[in-house]
């Protein structure tokens, strides 16, 4: 089922109005109405819905299962076409954040980019990496996409794993579900939020 | 239920050796002779301070005094205690060395046939528990057995005596105080070649498991921390360790509640000082009276010459190792055999626990492998053991792989780790003494969690492991790891070192490897070295100082 994401990425572009052919002949008229609804059609593309925001916390019964880390809370920030997502992970007593700031508007290079690792495996960031990365929303913002080029060490050197993410918002607004899908995996790992309330911050 | 059938067949086992001996022919020193009575106590699983710790301590340390000159109690226990081999170790003495057992039933029948070791007791206090630590330590210097108050009427039925009574000497006082006062009072009289870290579980209960061993030794007993947030702790402790004799050990294991194992072994190796866990490891007095069974020797099931050249082919080679206390979880666990599995057997056993090594070589398997390890004599840490001490402790690891016929040798350093996963690496130093140190090895293994150092030396690899088994991981989840791991090094051969947690189910990992993706091939740890000297297809690498480490160490 994976397999349509890669294969869709043109429409990913057009939606950002990049490179986007227009499909049809076109008089003055035509494109004026065109130019309208495509730019009214953009504008709901790149809104993220605002539900999004906000601190979200692993189910961890609904996901996959983590490797080296005991919990998972996810913050989500929205400021125009920057999206902020900060892992708050914990291990045993150990707890560690990481942020990651994409960009809708423009692809980005991350040096620290921080992957939820499968961390019984020797696959580690590589020294000095700069990971590639473009974001997108889709399903009128309610779904953020990522596609991310990341260089890891392996023992056998430095390779570069793709990773195809998805950020889903529940129909109710109270769940957040990533698909997350590595050049170097069969199997998706998918992980299952719930909006944390305020009284569950604490 | 399932212990009950455990200890009716064990039982009736033993029962088939006859009527014990005179308790007299037990009473030989030296190497145990064929032919003798001993008594056999076996224990529930119930180790609450509150209900069953006080009469378990109690009998522990006195299995330790009617053990100090000659085998004469032996302790099985639950199934689900944490050494699983008690009872075929039983089984071993009985059939190998003609011991024949004795049942005790209650605390009373034990303190019947031994009480006669003790000169009297000590009381301790079960609102303070470090006394219980002082107690085995008075114990082992004045024959003493310990007990709460409410046991007081049941040794004194026996004729026991008071000899000291800890209640209300510690109160109000805290761990590294009562240690403190204790250490003027008795470490100048208890051995300075074995010290005892009783800790392991807090809170509700205890397992004193090894504290036969402590009281027989005439061990001092604490459980101080190793954790940098208890610096007082960290202090005393430090005095202990460097009053110790070099190549001293520490026995017993650190406080789940204080510190963490990595802390405390990097405190020991520090040091240099041997490190042999866990505060649960049952019969060691006892044990240490048995030597080889005549003629045995240890005959490991090489399936390479020392000289052999492989070449590797285009393949994945896989290798499963199992570096846990041998005697914890996998080797009684059903499908054993099915998969080539490597065993760091405990080294240190061939001095106190021939018998349990034997036990371990005789019930091998075709597919069991033993190696050396870990990293030294005893577990330690490589990066932290002073360079003065190195060589000294690592040829007498040397000296115990030869007799145990092991080739490949396994290192830990999980100083900077963060339990199972982080830097498990070694700085090029330590390999560099290792390669030194061990010129007959046919290759190295370094790790627990995955690690990244990796080197080839003449014929002799260097290799990390690229896996760690988390038993509680799915195994579809596992097999999808190994299968990235797969893709991701894509180099022909791809040489994968697979570590194998202890309580791990070996018929899931024969499932697992069913459904690994390209031309994978399981091989032998042995035959795993010799194909990795042909081909180094890993890159070159130590610890890099940039490296995240979760720990830094200490200073002596």
């Amino acid at each position: 089922m994976f397999g349509r994401f890669f294969a869709k990425r043109v429409d990913s572009k057009r939606a950002q109005g990049v490179n986007c052919p227009v499909p049809m002949k076109t008089t003055a008229l035509k494109r004026m109405i065109l130019g309208g609804l495509f730019a009214l059609g953009l504008t709901a593309a790149l809104a993220a819905n605002p539900a999004l925001a906000g601190r979200w916390r692993l189910d961890t019964a609904r996901s996959s299962t983590l490797d080296g880390w005991h919990s998972m809370d996810l913050v989500v920030a929205l400021n125009g076409s920057q999206v902020g997502l900060t892992h708050h992970m914990q291990w045993r007593t150990t707890k560690f954040a990481a942020t990651n700031s994409y960009d809708t508007a423009r692809a980005v290079d991350l040096k620290n980019y921080f992957r939820v690792e499968q961390r019984h495996m020797a696959v580690y960031p590589a020294k000095g990496g700069i990971t590639h990365a473009t974001a997108a929303w889709l399903d009128g913002g309610r779904t953020l996409r990522l596609e991310v080029e990341t260089p890891v060490e392996v023992s056998q050197g430095n390779v570069t794993m793709r990773i195809y993410s998805e950020y889903r918002l529940g129909e109710l607004g109270d769940t957040l579900t990533l698909i997350e899908l590595h050049s170097s995996r069969e199997r998706p790992l998918v992980y299952v939020f719930n909006k944390v309330t305020g009284e569950e911050k604490k | 239920m399932k212990t009950m059938q455990s200890l009716i067949r064990l039982l009736a086992l033993l029962s088939l050796g006859g009527a014990p001996l005179a308790h007299a022919s037990a009473e030989i020193s030296g190497p145990a002779k064929v032919g003798r009575s001993a008594w056999l106590l076996h224990f529930d699983s119930d180790w609450k301070n509150a209900s069953g710790l006080p009469e378990k301590a109690m009998l522990i340390g006195l299995q330790g005094l009617a053990n100090r000159t000659a085998p004469r109690l032996y302790i099985t226990h639950a199934d689900d205690f944490p050494w699983e081999i008690t009872g075929p170790i039983a089984e071993f003495y009985q059939r190998k060395h003609g011991v024949q057992f004795t049942a005790l039933k209650t605390a009373d029948e034990a303190l019947t046939q031994f009480a006669q070791y003790a000169k009297g007791y000590v009381v301790w206090d079960p609102a303070v528990m470090p006394t219980m630590n002082v107690a085995y330590t008075i114990a082992g210097l004045e024959d003493a057995v310990i007990v709460t108050p409410a046991l007081i009427p049941l040794v004194a039925k026996h004729g026991l005596k008071p000899i000291d009574d800890l209640r209300g000497r510690y109160a109000g006082m805290t761990d590294v105080q009562i240690y403190a006062e204790a250490k003027g009072r008795y470490w100048a009289r208890c051995s300075h070649d074995k010290l005892m870290l009783m800790g392991g579980h807090a809170g509700d209960m205890r397992i004193p498991g090894v504290a036969d061993w402590g009281v027989r030794e005439r061990m001092f007993f604490h459980d101080l921390s190793a954790n940098p947030a208890q610096p007082d702790e960290v202090e005393l402790e430090k005095q202990f360790f460097s009053e110790m004799n070099p190549g001293g050990f520490v026995f017993g294991w650190h406080s789940y509640a204080k510190d963490t194992e990595e802390q405390h072994t990097t405190l020991t190796s520090t040091f240099g000082l041997r490190m042999e866990g866990l505060q649960s490891l049952p019969n060691l007095s006892f044990n240490c009276q048995f030597s080889f069974t005549p003629g045995f020797r240890f005959a490991n099931q090489h399936h390479v010459d020392r000289a052999t050249k492989l070449v590797a082919e285009k393949k994945v080679y896989l290798a499963f190792v199992q570096s846990d206390g041998i005697g914890l979880g996998v080797w009684t666990k059903p499908g054993r055999g099915r998969l080539s599995l490597a065993w760091s057997a405990i080294p240190s056993w061939l001095e106190f626990s021939p018998a349990a090594l034997e036990y371990f070589h005789e019930s091998a398997t075709a597919a069991d492998y033993f190696i050396g390890g870990l990293s030294g004599p005893s577990y330690m840490y490589p990066n932290h053991i002073p360079a003065e001490r190195f060589d000294g402790l690592m040829r007498e690891a040397v000296r115990q792989m030869e007799r145990l016929d092991e080739r490949v040798f396994e290192i830990l350093d999980n100083s900077a780790a963060d339990g199972n996963v982080g830097n498990a690496d070694l700085t090029k130093a330590t390999v560099d003494r290792y390669y030194a140190a061990f010129p007959n090895v046919i290759g190295f293994i370094n790790g627990y969690g995955p690690a990244r150092t990796r080197d080839l030396r003449d014929t002799r690899p260097m290799i990390s492991y690229d896996y760690y088994v988390d038993p509680k991981r799915p195994r579809d989840e596992v097999t999808a790891d190994l299968n990235e791991l797969i893709a991701l090094n894509q180099k022909r051969p791809y040489f994968c070192m697979v570590h194998v947690r202890e309580s791990n189910d070996v018929n899931s990992l024969v499932e697992v490897i069913k459904n690994l993706r390209g031309p994978v091939e399981v091989v032998p740890v042995d035959t795993f070295m010799k194909l990795a000297a042909s081909n180094q297809t890993y890159m070159t690498r130590y610890q890099d100082p940039d490296d995240p480490k979760h720990f830094e160490g200490y200073t002596r």
